[in-house]
């Protein structure tokens, strides 16, 4: 068992509050992502839970221990760094064995279990290497199998594929996937890279200026953004955002217009009033290509990004340029103008805060 | 612009330049050591008529070669020593530090290395003196009037190690700071918090962790720092009187100034001693100062 409880963490650095109050609790064996805009306190807060930094205020829980002031290696953690961080001059075997070698193992005890963990990660005709003879897939391996020989309770991962070329990434996310699977470990996991999250993540915790926006499992809050700024943040191309004012009302539905004049009608919309401003949300995905007799709407593009198996479309509206995200592959010219379909049912609604307006 | 074809004559002629050049750098130390070997050098060079270690020998049993040699690298091994502990320590806090200070601080001190030592030799010896009397005051008070010479030999700072020692770790200590300086700050700090959470202590990081990483900056400037010691003829000649504390510059230039007819063998042997720990030192540092370094870093 290996529960995170963090309750009200604050982090200080002299007069500036970078962590603000975040309350998350992880649950044993989950896979939890932070993720969030550079500078948005998640590897600050990574490195209050590892024992790095040390933590202003608050409590934070480990199984329901107090670990405030536990220093780092007495926390039961392991960490893989950035720059994974590989010791130069010790050999594969020599840097995954060193945190047993530090508490006095005994040598061949250590050598058993440097060979078990090289065996499961792949890395047994490399344990005579240095880290400079391996390829950046090689070396992510050697420092995974040195979180993972401590055992520990929950293996911390700051940024981890961010020096990795795009096709390693996919494939070093499959091997994460797989490590979590077999261990059963409790992992935290912090990154920018929303599809990284998305594809990674038990539950995905989106932090903005130290301040935690949403924690939920990917798919909820891909589906039901809290607030814009989660809306926009999941999901890629992000999500468009649309200012527009509250037409009409009735018991279950309401109508929305928009500033560039379009009208929408969404059904499950409750608690609104007429005349009031509003801003709608609508993923590139659920903007669809359509016939010009039953379009909703029929913008001017200013630039299409043909993919192959979709296109995705720009155009021009009162805001900022807004993207269609078409399946297959359209030849589609600048300044050309495209009737689109909006998909009615997944359209967010945001409060001028830009807190999301639940449909039911 | 476009390679010429290598016509048999320019290429001669090119190699032929090439030698000439050599052979200009390289005439020194032919004359050093065919005179060092021959018994009957003279101030030409010459091809020796016979070949023997009789200058060394002269050296070792005519002066007092070893005990110069044994001089030169007690003061020179010390300043170094000082010099890397100092250096390793202060570099690494420099390259840490965020304080205000640390800019100003670090073109201060490089100012050390600006001033030419000798404009600094008559304050330095008024501080030296003055360091001297204190020191020989404590000296006497504690140690029997017999052993106060022997002693100061040792701590002295006029005419006794410690003084030189410290003086020239004083001197190349600046340089030696910037480049440990300038070398942390390129070694991540991932490292150390790799170790500490691998349950390293302070003195385990330290020693299994930061002192392997630091050592090719370590090699750059301890090797830095003993070469110029090493070759530094002002001070030793400045705070050094006594003849059981000469060092082999001394000797060279003693050997050269005491005669009338020049022994050009013995000082072409006295100079091969005195190149030789150079450029052992450099060969043993070179190892870690081309040691690439891209290691455990971003693939």
């Amino acid at each position: 068992m290996s529960s995170i409880t963090l309750t009200n963490i604050r982090k200080r650095f002299g007069a500036l509050e970078v962590i603000k109050g975040v309350d998350i609790s992880i649950a044993d064996g989950e896979f939890a992502v932070f993720v969030g805009p550079s500078g948005c306190g998640k590897s600050t807060l990574l490195r209050m839970i590892a024992g790095l930094e040390s933590i202003s205020d608050g409590e934070f829980r480990l199984d329901g221990e107090l670990m405030n002031d536990v220093s780092p290696d007495k926390r039961g953690l392991a960490m893989v760094f950035q720059s994974y961080a590989l010791y130069p001059h010790m050999t594969v075997a020599e840097n995954i064995g060193f945190s047993l070698d530090l508490k006095g193992v005994d040598k061949a005890e250590i050598k058993r279990r440097v060979g078990a963990v090289a065996d499961k990660l792949q890395l047994g005709k490399l344990l005579d290497r240095k880290p400079q003879a391996l390829s950046g897939g090689q070396r992510q391996r050697v420092a995974i199998g040195r979180a993972i020989i401590k055992e520990p309770k929950v293996i911390l991962f700051d940024e981890p594929l961010s020096n990795l070329d795009a096709a390693l990434r996919v494939q070093m996310r499959a091997e994460l996937q797989e490590l979590h699977r077999t261990t059963k470990s409790t992992i935290i996991y912090v990154t920018h890279d929303q599809v990284e999250a998305m594809t990674l993540a038990d539950r995905i915790v989106v932090l903005s200026e130290g301040q935690v926006k949403q924690a939920d499992h990917p798919i909820a809050l891909y589906k039901q953004p809290d607030n814009l700024f989660v809306g926009q943040f999941i999901g890629s191309p992000k999500m468009n955002v649309f200012q527009a004012r509250v037409e009409a009302v009735d018991d279950t539905s309401a109508r929305i217009v928009t500033a560039d004049g379009w009208t929408v009608a969404l059904d499950s919309v409750k608690g609104l009033s007429a005349g009031e401003t509003v801003q709608l949300g609508i993923r590139p995905e659920d903007l669809s290509l359509a016939e010009p007799s039953n379009a909703d709407i029929t913008v001017q593009a200013i630039l299409s990004e043909r993919l192959g198996m979709e296109t995705y479309v720009s155009f021009q509206t009162k805001g900022e340029p807004a993207i269609a995200r078409i399946a297959g592959d359209h030849r589609i010219g600048t300044g050309e103008q495209v009737p689109l379909k909006i998909n009615r049912n997944a359209c967010h609604l945001f409060d001028s805060t830009g807190r999301a307006i639940r449909r039911s | 612009m476009a390679e010429r074809p290598d016509t048999p004559k320019t290429a001669a002629s090119r190699y032929g330049l090439l030698f000439v050049i050599s052979l200009y750098c390289i005439m020194p130390f032919v004359w050093l050591l065919t005179a060092a070997f021959d018994p009957g050098a003279g101030l030409f060079l010459e091809v020796p008529a016979k070949v023997d270690l009789s200058n060394f020998f002269r050296v070792f049993q005519e002066e007092d070669g070893l005990l110069w040699l044994m001089n030169s690298l007690i003061v020179c091994g010390g300043a170094t020593l000082l010099v890397l502990v100092l250096s390793g320590f202060g570099g690494y806090a420099l390259s840490r530090t965020h304080a205000w200070w640390k800019r100003p601080f670090l073109y201060a001190i490089i100012l050390v290395r600006v001033i030419p030592p000798t404009a600094l030799i008559v304050p330095l010896y008024k501080v030296m003196l003055t360091c001297n009397l204190a020191i020989a005051g404590v000296v006497r008070s504690v140690v029997p009037p017999d052993y106060v010479r022997s002693v100061m030999r040792f701590v002295g700072f006029i005419d006794g190690y410690l003084g030189l020692i410290l003086l020239l770790a004083t001197m190349h200590l600046p340089l030696a700071l910037w480049i440990m300086k300038t070398f942390f700050d390129s070694v991540s700090r991932e490292y150390e918090e790799a170790a500490i959470m691998d349950g390293a202590t302070f003195g385990q990081r330290l020693r299994r962790v930061l002192l392997p990483l630091a050592m090719p900056g370590l090699a750059a400037s301890g090797l830095f720092a003993f070469i110029a010691a090493w070759g530094d003829f002002l001070f030793p000649l400045t705070f050094i009187s006594s003849p059981e504390l000469k060092m082999l510059p001394l000797g060279i230039y003693s050997a050269f100034l005491r005669d009338s007819q020049i022994d050009y063998g013995l000082l072409a042997a006295i100079a091969v001693i005195y190149t030789a720990p150079a450029i052992i030192a450099f060969a043993l540092a070179r190892r870690f100062l081309v040691q690439t370094f891209g290691g455990g870093l971003k693939g």
